[in-house]
Order: structure tokens, then C-alpha cells, then sequence
């Protein structure tokens, strides 16, 4: 269906905005607007009360209690909170986007605009022209049977008398904004057939095609890889210099909030429980819940940062694109508890779709007791490896030898033995355990099958891993379900160490988790990686926790290893280009500190001439 | 695309063909061809088995018999009904295309129905006409559809006769149908009180209005619709074209549509003096129909503005409802002609077969008879149906509602319509796509029944009879035939799906 | 996206059984703002709520076919269906009598004609409640019809169990086999499914109910033989039409198995050391379970309808036994003159179908974890002014 017209509005005052960008001056806005020039520095948003409730098991739930706030024109004001914090349900509340069982109580005013309760008919003036938002999932939030082109001219042809041909030109020009390759051919494209960057360069490029007044960014950047993450909040940070709307930023992440915020409230349970200054959170925290919060997050270099560098460089580089690094020498005297020697990995055919070689000439070292971090990006191939390692995935070509066995070519009947030395703990806690096996069954499986214990031996070996993961022993007996996303996590663990296995793969076990939680996590992990000694392949995206846990990281970038040292030398001192980026992209919970590497980002990032 | 196309045609062919070897086999050993000899008292029976068995090659094994069938296919030609002697060929001309015309028919309505009704209900969830709705959907959905027909067939068609020839006001039931008429399309469109009240006086009021027109000023006896009857409906039609695809303030799609109407009423004279002078047939229906449509499309491009598209679409459609009424209007003129004719009798709702032999008149008395019989048959068939795409919608279009894009859609400021029409229905109806196929499927077979009960000359009953007595070629061409519909069926279906989402990208 | 050689779908838009009620997500709503509710502190008490764990609160302690089961039973559809799918199994198996124990109707040889009384109408009186002499009525001969109705019925849920079973376990192994294995198996099972399914299932089953009706003439069995088929032929058939009905079902478990085989903790288990059998019987199919009660629940309802339809048409139950579809055919005639003869079988049709499709929606919506039933307005307003009133008070009485 294409857009309609909408040429009965009457002519509204053309919205003059010196901040704007440039068509919109000429256009005619067709719904109205509050009036009023906007300046930088005026109130624009003054939030009192306001409370946020929703309908559940038969009863009213608080999800925000009495919020209030003021946002001034041209100010970042961020929103931090974990989950379930009512952070994006307060947000959302302004425009009257909650769920069908939420309710919305107080006051919020835009400019002299009373935005509770307003009626629908007046609110569809409001959203997308003074009040727009970036959503979390540039996948979803994108309608997937439209060219994104159109959805943009979509949002401008319902606030604007336009003809098409005008509003294509000011879509082209706000794609061009948001620096989307080639514009004009995009303008055509489907979202499907943009990257994840891509898309949400566009989600903001409708945020921004009616100039709003009030921008809400919803986690922008959570979904995104990051160093896409590190070009989006470049890209935003510039457009703030260029628009007058005000920000709210909703995030749990306090690295993007050390990067953009001017000031910012932090939410627990639905109550605010301190707001301030950007400089007041950070340096000097007040409400014991800010300081715990911020202590959780692991700050990338806190580490290594006084240590000095032995003289003797240990990181091996890769030569160019298509070639992974060199195996490194390792103490001939020690069994590697896992070695991979110039593998590739394949998903293997599936009907018509061909294989799929998702990791290529890998070569990579593990010795007994150490930890090696894996990281690099979505579709980089690290977890293709971690499945690979615990034959989880065929090795296509290259050898792979687990704790001195070669499993290279084993058949699935010869991989008994080899899977009783090896653990993997997943992602995804919600994902890992079979919802209709108490959590005992599954941390005891692997014990069932491969000792043959049962009756009361299997029960106290369970009841002992849980409790070694800190957990009651009475929670054997609990599904899935009924447990938090941490102790979930501490199963997983439980049932991938419930043989005490030489090698531990743990995939990105705790991205899915709350940071305060996932401090603990990984406290956790390891204690009992000091107690088992176990070698361990950990793979995550983020290189703070891998630099907290691994003694040695591994850099992946397309199916390729590109880097592999000590960390210490790999965080402070990074060779190769991807590295380097890779690096100074994760924003670190100090906005002076991340400020110092924003620019020198922002360096790297033009010198290596990289268009996300 | 193309290769696409072949490769899937390929696989149709091949299991097509694996198909009919299968139920060749299963017919051989299911059919009993000598049944009533066996019990025969003639004196001659061992010889009548004998000739018999020489007649349909009994003593040849079972493939190879297939195989002569086969080659003969190929060659076109499908066998016989042996025990009658009629060639396959000479059964199947007329069954074929009546069978696929009353699937095509009850199908297509079924889905405009059950896809408008279940959206309603989505959109109404958990209101009181959502659970109505339910209900009812669930009430069809129980009924045996062989029941439904005897139903129709011993029930109302008798007593709808009864009353086209005596029609009298019954206030009880005219007020009930208008009470029940209000309270839908007020559960359907009224949002709060308010608004609900209005809808239901509303539509008490029209309905209860037409009803009275139609009963107290003898309308019943000679139905018409006429000039001023075109000219409300076309009115009717451009408002709510404009309403649902654009919105009423989109004023150039108003007017490009009222224009339409107000083109269609002028042309009805004309077109009544081609109707008179002009013998017609199918084929200039269509080509009247396609003449309609190019006019809309040329009114909705001259008001065009920017947004030609959907000027002209919204004309178009105005063209076709009033095409489809102007039709409806010619038919009904020969209502009373029809009603007298002997072979009528004055009992114009059909029950048996689908025409009346030896009926006479031009083809405007035809066509009134067509679906004078089509009437109950569809009826039946539809109701089974529309009742499972209901449901189905519903289920997608309550899903699709949960999808971030809509909230993204409502964040942009879009009005409800556009959020519900453009974001919603649009991916709310993808699903349907791999539906559609296996419903066809079903109601190919409830066609067998209603075909039985009706005593159509379609291909279900063919493959009743045959399959009774025993004679496998026609039920081998039934076979055939439907099973190259339901893979087509199957292939239109994926090939759409590939049009439409363009997430799918066709590859063979 | 590339495809195979078919565009690919998500599974819930698999096409599925009959004529689509089961599957599809029907009455989703995620009312997911709320991560946990408050007081579920767990231990990360003092870190705050912080993860998504989903209303543990209303399901503490509870195993997931508990919880299943407890929103089962508040379905008032689901309720009522089975109310009245126990009253009619009740009615006809204690009047009529089954697994050799006589019932309590009087009439128990339902094949017996007699005297027509009082011109073979029926007799029941709802107030005051009496069943009369024929409370259905008679046909012309003067059979009773409230016997041949009772007898049919079981009929009808004897073909209705024994169809869902065998459908089921066919349906099961085909889609589990298909999905597990994926690949060449895969193809194979699923060209094979493509091949039944392409006809209406009404043809398959009028060609494998003729089948069994005319073999032992045909093949000149004995007598026993002959006359041990024509007593089961109600069982028989079941068998046969269960041949035919598996296929929804084996695409539903298929589509399932291809999603729930992708799933961590199958990986789990494999990298545990699982074998393939404990894989697909542990780990896979108690989490396909609920697509495969509530679909063979669906399947049950129109199996009643296909074998009433079929012994309409002459190929399914034919005499001595009774089938309510095989009445409605003989009495169709009759209809002007004896209407009863054609009400109460259908009514009964209708009443079966009718609550298994109220359990089959119940039981989806019992399984699927994103239906929550949400209040009307009026409900929500009430409970909110009943918080504003509380707080008022609250407040004036600290004043």
C-alpha cells in the first residue's frame, strides 16, 4: 500500500527551528504543533508523580512510583536501571504506549502540554512530531513487508503536507544524516536486507524526520555489536550538536551512559533512588545502590592498567584478511587440554543450503589450568569454535585434540570418553535446562550417564555441586522456571563441572544477565575455576569480563583468529587494526576517562576509514 | 523464479503420479466389481463372472492393468463407467468445471467472511462480540456438514418457497433480526458506550427500514434493485472505500470515488439499453467489468494529485461493487419471468442439481437459475468453512498486534486505521497464504458431500457413485484431478507468499 | 532468508490439521513488563528484581503440568466441555451398556422394531422430566430411536479414541523421526506426508472404508472371519481413518522437534553424554507434548465429524451396527415426517464435537505460556479506584 495523501490540514505555522534540519522550515505541519520556539536550555519536559501500574495476577502492580523529573532542550537526560527497573515503562508512559493492562497516573508535561491522559486523537499529534522514539531491536521494531524508505516518508506524509516526490528527497537527506551507505539505494531496501547498524541508523532517522521536540532512545544500542554500538552513539552524540530535542536515554548500561548523559536518574523497583549530575553519579555516588551498581560493572583496563609490559612481546598477529595466526609454541612437556591446529569448522548441510564454513584456519592453544577469553563480534565465529570443541559441530579440515586425544574425525560411538572431560556452560539460562526436568535431573545427568550413579550416591553428588555453586540443596527439586536468571546460570555451571572436567568451554555465560547479577556470576566462576583448575575457553563479546578472568585473549574477526596474547598485552598495547577498534569501543563506566577514549576512538575510527 | 516454478511442477508431476500408482493399487483391492454376481441366483452366473472378468481384464494382474490406464490418460483418454458404458471424458465436461466453480465460489466467500469477522474479533478481544464470536465460530465449526445440507435442503429451502410465495410482515422476527443486526455491528464498531449505542440505533434503524421496505411494499415479489437503489449503494460504497483504504480526509480519494459512483449511476441507463439490444454471454460481463475498471482508474488518476495510487485504487474498487450490483439489478429483472416458468413452478430455491433441464430462456434467465442452485450448496459449504478462517484470523492478527513494529507504527504518530490496515492486516494475512491451500483441500472434499446431498452432476458425486459401484476410472480421474488442485493450489499459495513477503527470497 | 524448496515459515504458520483451529497462537498477550513480582527477592535480594524470571510467584512449587493443569481447569469452556462430553459418554454407556454389562435402558436390542406408539413421536417430557415409553421416538418400524441414538454415540467415541490413538502415535514417530534426523529422512517422511495429505481426507477415508466393507466378501473369508469384521467394523474403520488422519499432527511435531532440537539444552544433554533415543524421549518430546495433546484433541473432534460423514455416505459403520451419521443418512428422507429421527443424532454430533473443541482450546491455552487472560476495562478501573480510595483514606488518616 502507498502512502495517501493528506492535504486537508490546514496551514499550521511552519515550524522555524534553527536547529532543524533543512526542508522541514519550508513544509507545512499538519498536525499541531505546542507552538513556541524551543531554545537550548528551556524546560521542555517536567515529569512530577508520575506512577506507572500494571494489571497482574488479578491485582495492580507498581512497575514506577512517582517519578519526577525536569529535561531541558538539547539535554541528555539517561535512565538507568536493570531489568524490571519500570525504566521504559515510565519513558513509554509519556506517549501512551503502555500495554493494554498499564496505567499511567500523574503528571508529564511537554512544554504547557498535560501528556497523561490526553486522548488518543490528540496523542497521535504528539508521536513521531514532538516526541519520538529509537526502539531496542532495530529487527523487530521495523515493519519487515515495507522498504524502510517508506516507512520513513510514512512517519513525514502523516505531520506534513508533502508530496511524495518531497518527501522522498527529505527522507534521502535524513538517511544521508544518519550516514547510511548509499541513500538512495537504500531507500529501496528492506530492512531485512540491511545490517543491524544499518537498521537502527534508520529507526533513528524516523525519530529525527519530524525535528521532535523530545527524543526517547530505548536501550539503542543494546542489540548492536560494539563496535556498531561505538559508530550509533557517535552518530547520536553528533546529532545532539545539531538538534535542539532533548534525549532521554533509557539503558542498563553504564558505559553508554558515561558517553552520552548530562544527567541522569537511577531507577531500582520503580522508585528513583538518586539523580543527579553525570559527574555526581559517577564520582561521587550517594544511595548504596548507585555505588554497588557501578562497582558491578566491569571497567575495561582496571586490571592491567599500572602493570608494566615485559620486554618480550607474546601476541601473535595475523598477516592479512584471509589468514588466521600462526599456532604459538607452548611447554612441549604439558598436554594441551585443548589444540587446534589450522582447523575449519562447518555447519554441515542442511537439505539445499549448503555448508556453512563459519571458522577458518584456527589455530589456538589451551594449556591445563589456563583461561583463555574469546572474543570478538556477532557471526565472528567464536561460539562456532566453543561448539566445536566439545564436538558439538564437525571439523571440516585441521586437527583438534582435546586433553591429548584426537577428535578430529571421531565417531559419535568414540566420543564417550572424550565428553566426560569436558563441560560447556550456554548463554542463554532460560534456553540451557529442559523446562520439564527438575534442575536436579539435569545437573545429574551427566553424572547418570556417564558413572551410572543413581538412588542416594547421585543425589548427595548433586546436592554437593549445588552447593559448591552457592545454591540451597533443597532447589533440586525446583523447575527451571521457578528460578531467577543467576541461579540458572549456577545450574549450568553445576551440570558443566558435574564431572570435574579438564576443560571447561563457558559461552558467553553471563551477557544475558544483569550486571550486578552477572558480578556475582562471574565472582563466582572464578572461585571455582581456582578451586577445579580447569582449562577454560571463555567466549564473550565483552572484553571487560574477559579481561577480568582470562590470562590470555583471543581475538576473532570473520572465521578468522586475527590476535592472540597475554591480556595484559593485548589490552593495553593492541596490534592489530580490528583489536585496536575493537578496544577503544567498549565505553567505560568514567565519563572523563571515556571521554579520552571517545576521541581517540573517534581517531581510530576515521584513520581506519570504517563505514559500519 | 522460473526455475523455481519448474522444479516445484516437477515434484507435483512425480508425486502425482506416485499418487495414482497408490490408490490405483488401494482401489483394486478396495473394489469389488463382481459383487452382485456372487450372490446371483441366474443359472448362468460362473459364465457372467467369466465375461466379466474379460470385460475389465480381471485376470490381469493390477499394474498392468494400471499401465494401460495410464497410457491410455496420456493419450486422453480416461476410461469408462463400466457398468453404464459411459466414457470418462463425456461424465467429466460438465462435473469438472461445476465442481470448481462451487469450491471456487464457497472458498472465496468463506475467506472474505471469516477473514473480516475474525478480524473484528481480534480487534474486539475479550469484549462480548469477541466471545459471541467464539462461540458461534466454534457452534460451525462442530457441525457435520452433511447435516448442515440435509438441513438446508429439507428445511429451508421448503420453507423459503413457502414464503417468496406468500410473503407477509411477521413483526416478531423482522424486530429480532433488526435487534440482532444492531447488536453486531455495534459490538463490531462501538468502542465505548457512547459510541455503541449510536451504532446500534443506527443499524436497528437501517435494517429494520430495509426489512419493512422490502416486505410491506411487496419488493419480495419483484425483487429489483434499480436506479435509485445504484445510486445509495454507490454512494455507500465511496465513503467506506475511502474510509477503510484512506481515510475520509483524504479528499481527492473521496471525490475520485463519489465521481466513480456518480459515473456508474450515469452509465446504468445506457448499459440497460445494451443489456436489451445485445444478446451477452461471460465473456462481455468481463469485458463490461474490465471497461469499469479502466474508467475508475482513469477518474482516480485525473483527481489523482500526488497519491494517484490510491485514487485509483479506492475508484477501482467503487467500480467493481457497483458492477457486481448493476449485474445483480439485471438478473433480478427476470425474477418474475423466472418464477413463472413451468419448469419453476414458483419454488425458485433449488434443491436438486445444478441447473434446470430444459429450462429455457435467454441468458440473463439462465445465469438467475445458476445461482437459484449454487444458493445452498455454497451455503452449506461456506458455513462449515468460514467458521476455521475466523479462528485462524483472528490467532494472526491478535499476534501480529504484539509485534514491535506496531508499537513502532504507533510511535510514529499514525492514526489507528493505518496502524490496523497498512501495519497490521497486511502482515496478518501472509500467514495465510499456506492456508488457504489446505483448507481448499477440505473443501474439496466437503464438496463430495454437499454434491451427494444436492444431487449436483459435479465430481464429488461422481466419485460417490463410483466408488459404490465399483468402477475405477472415474474415481481414478477424481483422484487425479483433485490432487493437480491441491498442488496447484499449493504452488499459487508459495508463489504468493513469495510476492508478498519480501523476507522470502525465491531461489530454486 | 534462502529457501529450500519451499519459502520458509515460522512454525506457527505451519498449515495445520483440519481446518486450522489448533496452533496458532491464539489470545497472545505478553503482559511483559514486569520481570518479577515484588517480594520474589530470590537471592539477589539486594541487587534488586533485576532478571526476568517470569511470574514465579503465582507458580512457586509447582511442576509445569501443575500449572498447566490449574489453568486448565479454570477455562470455563474447557469446563464445560468436558461437563458435557462426561454427561453424554455417561448417558450412553450406562443406558446401553458396554464392555459386556448390560445398561438400564430397557430397549437394549437396538435393532428390534415394535408397535409405532402414538405415531412414533417422541415421549420426553423435560417438565416434568419424564423419558416416556421412546423418548426419542421411533423410525417407521417402530425402532426405538433413543436406543439407536445411545448406541451410535459410543460408537461415535469409540471410533473418536481409538482414531486419536493410532493418528497419534503415527503422527508422533513420523514427525518426531523427520524433525530429529532432519535430512534425508526428513525428505522422505515428508514427501510421504505430502502424499496423503493431497487428497481431501474424506476420499482416502471413503476408499479405505470401502475397503474393509467389501474384503471379506470379496476375498471369501470364512464365516467367522467374515462376521468377527462386521462386528468390529466400527474399530476397523477407526484403524483405517487413523492411517489417514495422522498427517497435521506429523507436520505440527516436525516443525516442533526442528525448533526444540535447536535448543540449549538439548545440546546440553548431548555434550552429557545423551544418547539419540534419550534425547528425543527426555529432553524433546515432554516439551513438545502440548502441541501434541492439543492437537490430537482437535484431530478427536473431527474424527467424529469424518466418520459420521462417511457412514452418511455409505462407506463408513453400515448395519447391524449403528453410527449417528449412518441414522442421519437413513432418516434424511424422513425428514418432513419424522424430524426427531434427524435432530437427535445431530444434536448429539454436535454436542460431542462441540465440547472437544471447547477442551482442545482450553488445553492450548493451559500450554501456551503467553496467554494470560486480561480483565475488562470496567474490572481494571474498578481495582484502580479501589488503590486511589485506599490511598486517600490511607492519607487522611494520617492526618
Amino acid at each position: 500500500m502507498t502512502s495517501e495523501a493528506t492535504n486537508n490540514g490546514k496551514p499550521d505555522k511552519a515550524k522555524s527551528n534553527e536547529g532543524g534540519s533543512p526542508d522541514l522550515t519550508t513544509a507545512v505541519r499538519l498536525s499541531k504543533t505546542l507552538g513556541g520556539e524551543v531554545n537550548r536550555g528551556d524546560v521542555i519536559l517536567k515529569v512530577r508523580d508520575l506512577s506507572v501500574n500494571f494489571w497482574v495476577n488479578n491485582g495492580w502492580f507498581t512497575a514506577a512510583d512517582k517519578l519526577s523529573y525536569d529535561l531541558k532542550a538539547g539535554e541528555v537526560l539517561a535512565i538507568v536501571g536493570e531489568s524490571g527497573s519500570g525504566k521504559t515503562q515510565s519513558a513509554m508512559s509519556l506517549i501512551g504506549l503502555l500495554p493494554k493492562n498499564g496505567r499511567a497516573s500523574g503528571s508529564a508535561k511537554l512544554k504547557d502540554t498535560e501528556l497523561i491522559g490526553m486522548s488518543i486523537n490528540q496523542l497521535q499529534h504528539i508521536r513521531g512530531n514532538e516526541i519520538s522514539v529509537i526502539f531496542q531491536e532495530p529487527m523487530t521494531a521495523l515493519n519487515p513487508v515495507y522498504t524502510v524508505g517508506f516507512q520513513i516518508v510514512e512517519t513525514l506524509r502523516t505531520h506534513f503536507v508533502m508530496a511524495p516526490s518531497q518527501a522522498k528527497k527529505r527522507a534521502i537527506e535524513l538517511m544521508t544524516l544518519v550516514e547510511i551507505p548509499d541513500p538512495i539505494d537504500s531507500f529501496d531496501k528492506f530492512p531485512h536486507q540491511l545490517s543491524g547498524g544499518q537498521r537502527q541508523r534508520i529507526m533513528i532517522a524516523q525519530a529525527l524526520a519530524c525535528d521532535p521536540k523530545l527524543l526517547i532512545a530505548d536501550e539503542p544500542t543494546t542489540a548492536l555489536d560494539v563496535t556498531v554500538q561505538g559508530e550509533i552513539l557517535k552518530l547520536m552524540r553528533e546529532l545532539r550538536e545539531r538538534v535542539t530535542a532533548a534525549i532521554i536515554l533509557i539503558t542498563h548500561d553504564m558505559g553508554v551512559v558515561a558517553d552520552m548523559a548530562d544527567r541522569i536518574v537511577v531507577m531500582k523497583d520503580g522508585q528513583v533512588v538518586e539523580h543527579g549530575t553525570s559527574d555526581e553519579i559517577f564520582n561521587r555516588p550517594e544511595h548504596p545502590y548507585t555505588r554497588q551498581l557501578l562497582d558491578s560493572v566491569p571497567h575495561l583496563g582496571s586490571v592491567t592498567a599500572e602493570e608494566e609490559l615485559p620486554a618480550a612481546r607474546l601476541t601473535l598477529v595475523s598477516e592479512g584478511e584471509q589468514a588466521g595466526v600462526p599456532l604459538e609454541a607452548g611447554d612441549p612437556s604439558v598436554t594441551p587440554a585443548m589444540l587446534m591446529e589450522d582447523v575449519a569448522i562447518e555447519y554441515p548441510k542442511q537439505g539445499r543450503r549448503p555448508a556453512f564454513r563459519a571458522a577458518h584456519h584456527i589455530n589456538l592453544r589451551v594449556d591445563p589450568g589456563d583461561v583463555v577469553g574469546l572474543v570478538g563480534e556477532s557471526g565472528s565465529g567464536k561460539t562456532t569454535i566453543g561448539r566445536a570443541a566439545v564436538a558439538l559441530l564437525p571439523v571440516a579440515e585441521g586437527k583438534l585434540t582435546i586433553n591429548g586425544r584426537d577428535v578430529t574425525s571421531a565417531k559419535p560411538s568414540e566420543l564417550k570418553p572424550f565428553r566426560k572431560e569436558v563441560g560447556i556452560v550456554f548463554q542463554d539460562p532460560g534456553s540451557s535446562l529442559n523446562p520439564r526436568l527438575p534442575v536436579g535431573e539435569s545437573i545429574g545427568e551427566p553424572i547418570l550417564l556417564h558413572l551410572g550413579l543413581g538412588g542416594s550416591e547421585l543425589s548427595k553428588r548433586v546436592e554437593n555441586l549445588l552447593e559448591s555453586v552457592q545454591l540451597p540443596r533443597a532447589m533440586r527439586n525446583r523447575y527451571p522456571h521457578e528460578l531467577s536468571g543467576g541461579q540458572r546460570q549456577r545450574i549450568g555451571i553445576a551440570r558443566a563441572l558435574a564431572l570435574q572436567p579438564k576443560l571447561l568451554i563457558a559461552d558467553e555465560p553471563t551477557s544475558a544477565l544483569d550486571v550486578s547479577v552477572q558480578a556475582r556470576v562471574l565472582k563466582l566462576f572464578q572461585d571455582l575455576q581456582a578451586e577445579y583448575g580447569f582449562a577454560c575457553v571463555f567466549i564473550s563479546h565483552d572484553l571487560a569480563v574477559v579481561e577480568m578472568l582470562s590470562q590470555r585473549i583471543a581475538v576473532m574477526r570473520h572465521g578468522y583468529l586475527v590476535e592472540v596474547g597475554p591480556t595484559k598485552e593485548i589490552v593495553s598495547d593492541p596490534q592489530h587494526p580490528y583489536t585496536q577498534r575493537l578496544l577503544s569501543a567498549v565505553p567505560v563506566p568514567d565519563p572523563a576517562e571515556q571521554k579520552r577514549r571517545r576521541e581517540l576512538r573517534d581517531a581510530i575510527i576515521e584513520e581506519q576509514h570504517i563505514v559500519s | 523464479m522460473l526455475r523455481f516454478i519448474a522444479r516445484r511442477l516437477a515434484i507435483a508431476v512425480g508425486l502425482l503420479l506416485v499418487l495414482s500408482v497408490l490408490m490405483y493399487w488401494l482401489l483394486d483391492i478396495a473394489m469389488d466389481p463382481l459383487d452382485d454376481l456372487r450372490t446371483s441366483p441366474a443359472l448362468n452366473r460362473d459364465q457372467l463372472i467369466e465375461l466379466r472378468v474379460l470385460q475389465l481384464n480381471l485376470d490381469q494382474p493390477w499394474y498392468v492393468r494400471y499401465w494401460h490406464w495410464l497410457t491410455n490418460c496420456f493419450q486422453g483418454n480416461f476410461g469408462t463407467a463400466w457398468r453404464t458404458g459411459q466414457s470418462v471424458n463425456s461424465l467429466l465436461g460438465g462435473a469438472a468445471l461445476t465442481s470448481i466453480q462451487l469450491v471456487f465460489a464457497a472458498t472465496v466467500i468463506a475467506l472474505l467472511l471469516g477473514v473480516t469477522i475474525g478480524l473484528l474479533s481480534a480487534l474486539r478481544q475479550y469484549t462480548t462480540f469477541d466471545y459471541a464470536i467464539t462461540f458461534v465460530s466454534f457452534v460451525l465449526y462442530a457441525l457435520p456438514i452433511f447435516w448442515v445440507a440435509v438441513l438446508l435442503k429439507q428445511y429451508l429451502a421448503i420453507g423459503v418457497n413457502d414464503y417468496l410465495n406468500n410473503p407477509v410482515m411477521n413483526w416478531p422476527v423482522v424486530l429480532g433480526i433488526s435487534v440482532i443486526a444492531g447488536l453486531f455491528w455495534a459490538g463490531a464498531l462501538g468502542t465505548d458506550l457512547k459510541r455503541q449505542l449510536i451504532v446500534f440505533g443506527g443499524a436497528f434503524a437501517i435494517t429494520l427500514g430495509t426489512l419493512c421496505y422490502i416486505l410491506l411494499s411487496g419488493w419480495i415479489l419483484r425483487p429489483q434493485i434499480g436506479i435509485v437503489g445504484i445510486a445509495i449503494i454507490g454512494a455507500a460504497a465511496a465513503y467506506a472505500v475511502t474510509l477503510i483504504f484512506s481515510g475520509i480526509n483524504n479528499k481527492r480519494a473521496l471525490y475520485s470515488a463519489l465521481t466513480t459512483a456518480v459515473v456508474g449511476v450515469g452509465t446504468y441507463v445506457g448499459v440497460q439499453w445494451l443489456f436489451y439490444y445485445v444478446p451477452m454471454n461471460e465473456l462481455w460481463l468481463i469485458g463490461l467489468l474490465l471497461v469499469a475498471i479502466a474508467i475508475a482508474l482513469l477518474i482516480g488518476w485525473l483527481w489523482g494529485g500526488p497519491d494517484r495510487a490510491v485514487s485509483m485504487r479506492g475508484a477501482a474498487v467503487v467500480a467493481v461493487i457497483m458492477s457486481v450490483f448493476v449485474y445483480v439489478d439485471r438478473v433480478l429483472q427476470g425474477w418474475q419471468t423466472y418464477m413463472n416458468m413451468s419448469a419453476i413452478n414458483r419454488r425458485p430455491i433449488a434443491t436438486i442439481g445444478s441447473q434446470t433441464p430444459n429450462l429455457g430462456g435467454d441468458f440473463w434467465i439462465a445465469q438467475l437459475d445458476k445461482w437459484t442452485h449454487l444458493l445452498l450448496p455454497t451455503i452449506a459449504l461456506v458455513l462449515i468453512s468460514f467458521a476455521g478462517y475466523t479462528r485462524y484470523q483472528r490467532g494472526s492478527m491478535l499476534e501480529v498486534m504484539n509485534q514491535d513494529y506496531i508499537r513502532t507504527a504507533r510511535a510514529k504518530g499514525l492514526s489507528e486505521r493505518i496502524v490496523i490496515v497498512r501495519h497490521a492486516l497486511r502482515n496478518a494475512l501472509l500467514p495465510l497464504a499456506s492456508i488457504v491451500p489446505v483448507d481448499f483441500i477440505t473443501m474439496i472434499g466437503g464438496a463430495v458431500i454437499t454434491e451427494t446431498i444436492f444431487n449436483w452432476a459435479g465430481m464429488g458425486r461422481m466419485f460417490v457413485t463410483s466408488l459404490a459401484q465399483s468402477e475405477p476410472d472415474p474415481v481414478m480421474i477424481y483422484i487425479i484431478i483433485t490432487g493437480g488442485l491441491a498442488m496447484i493450489a499449493n504452488l499459487v499459495a508459495d508463489f504468493l507468499y513469495g510476492i508478498l513477503d519480501p523476507r522470502i527470497r525465491v531461489n530454486a | 532468508m534462502s529457501t529450500d524448496d519451499k519459502p520458509e515459515r515460522t512454525p506457527a504458520e505451519e498449515p495445520e490439521f483440519g481446518s486450522q483451529l489448533g496452533g496458532q497462537p491464539d489470545d497472545a498477550i505478553d503482559v511483559d513488563p514486569l520481570a518479577t513480582p515484588p517480594g520474589e527477592a530470590a537471592d539477589e535480594a539486594a541487587f534488586g528484581r533485576g532478571e526476568g524470571v517470569g511470574d514465579s510467584k503465582e507458580v512457586e512449587g509447582l511442576s509445569q503440568g501443575q500449572i498447566v493443569w490449574s489453568r486448565f481447569i479454570r477455562h470455563k469452556g474447557a469446563m464445560g466441555g468436558m461437563i458435557v462430553l462426561g454427561l453424554v459418554a455417561l448417558l450412553s454407556l450406562t443406558s446401553m451398556g458396554a464392555f459386556g454389562i448390560p445398561g438400564w435402558w430397557r430397549i437394549q436390542n437396538f435393532n428390534s422394531s415394535g408397535n409405532v406408539i402414538n405415531g412414533a413421536a417422541p415421549t420426553l417430557k423435560l417438565w416434568p422430566f419424564t423419558l416416556g415409553e421412546h423418548p426419542f421416538g421411533q423410525d417407521d418400524i417402530g425402532r426405538d430411536n433413543f436406543a439407536l441414538v445411545m448406541k451410535g454415540i459410543q460408537t461415535s467415541l469409540l471410533v473418536m479414541v481409538v482414531l486419536g490413538i493410532i493418528a497419534l502415535l503415527i503422527g508422533v514417530a513420523v514427525g518426531a523421526l523427520s524433525g530429529y534426523y532432519r535430512g534425508k529422512i526428513d525428505t522422505a517422511l515428508m514427501r510421504f506426508t505430502d502424499l496423503v495429505i493431497t487428497l481431501p481426507v474424506i476420499v482416502m477415508g471413503a476408499v479405505l472404508g470401502k475397503l474393509i466393507n467389501t474384503l471379506p466378501d470379496k476375498m471369501g473369508w470364512s464365516y467367522d472371519v467374515t462376521q468377527a469384521i462386521r462386528d468390529n467394523l466400527p474399530l476397523l474403520l477407526a484403524i483405517m481413518l487413523g492411517l489417514v488422519l495422522w498427517t497435521g499432527l506429523a507436520r505440527l511435531v516436525r516443525s516442533e522437534f526442528l525448533t526444540l532440537r535447536e535448543r540449549e539444552f538439548v545440546d546440553a544433554a548431548r555434550v552429557a553424554g545423551a544418547s539419540d533415543w534419550r534425547i528425543i524421549s527426555k529432553h524433546i518430546l515432554p516439551n513438545a507434548v502440548g502441541v501434541i495433546i492439543v492437537n490430537t484433541t482437535l484431530m478427536m473432534a473431527a474424527a467424529v465429524t469424518l466418520e459420521a460423514a462417511l457412514s452418511f455416505l455409505g462407506f463408513g459403520v453400515k448395519a447391524p451396527n449403528v453410527s449417528l451419521g449412518m441414522l442421519i443418512s437413513q432418516y434424511q428422507g424422513a425428514f418432513a415426517t419424522r424430524p426427531w429421527l434427524f435432530w437427535w443424532p445431530g444434536l448429539f454430533i454436535i454436542l460431542i464435537a462441540l465440547s472437544i473443541n471447547f477442551i482442545g482450546d482450553g488445553l492450548r491455552d493451559a500450554f501456551d505460556p503467553r496467554t494470560k487472560r486480561i480483565p475488562s476495562q470496567r474490572q481494571m478501573n474498578k481495582a484502580m479506584a479501589q488503590i486511589l480510595n485506599d490511598n486517600t483514606e490511607k492519607a487522611g488518616a494520617a492526618k
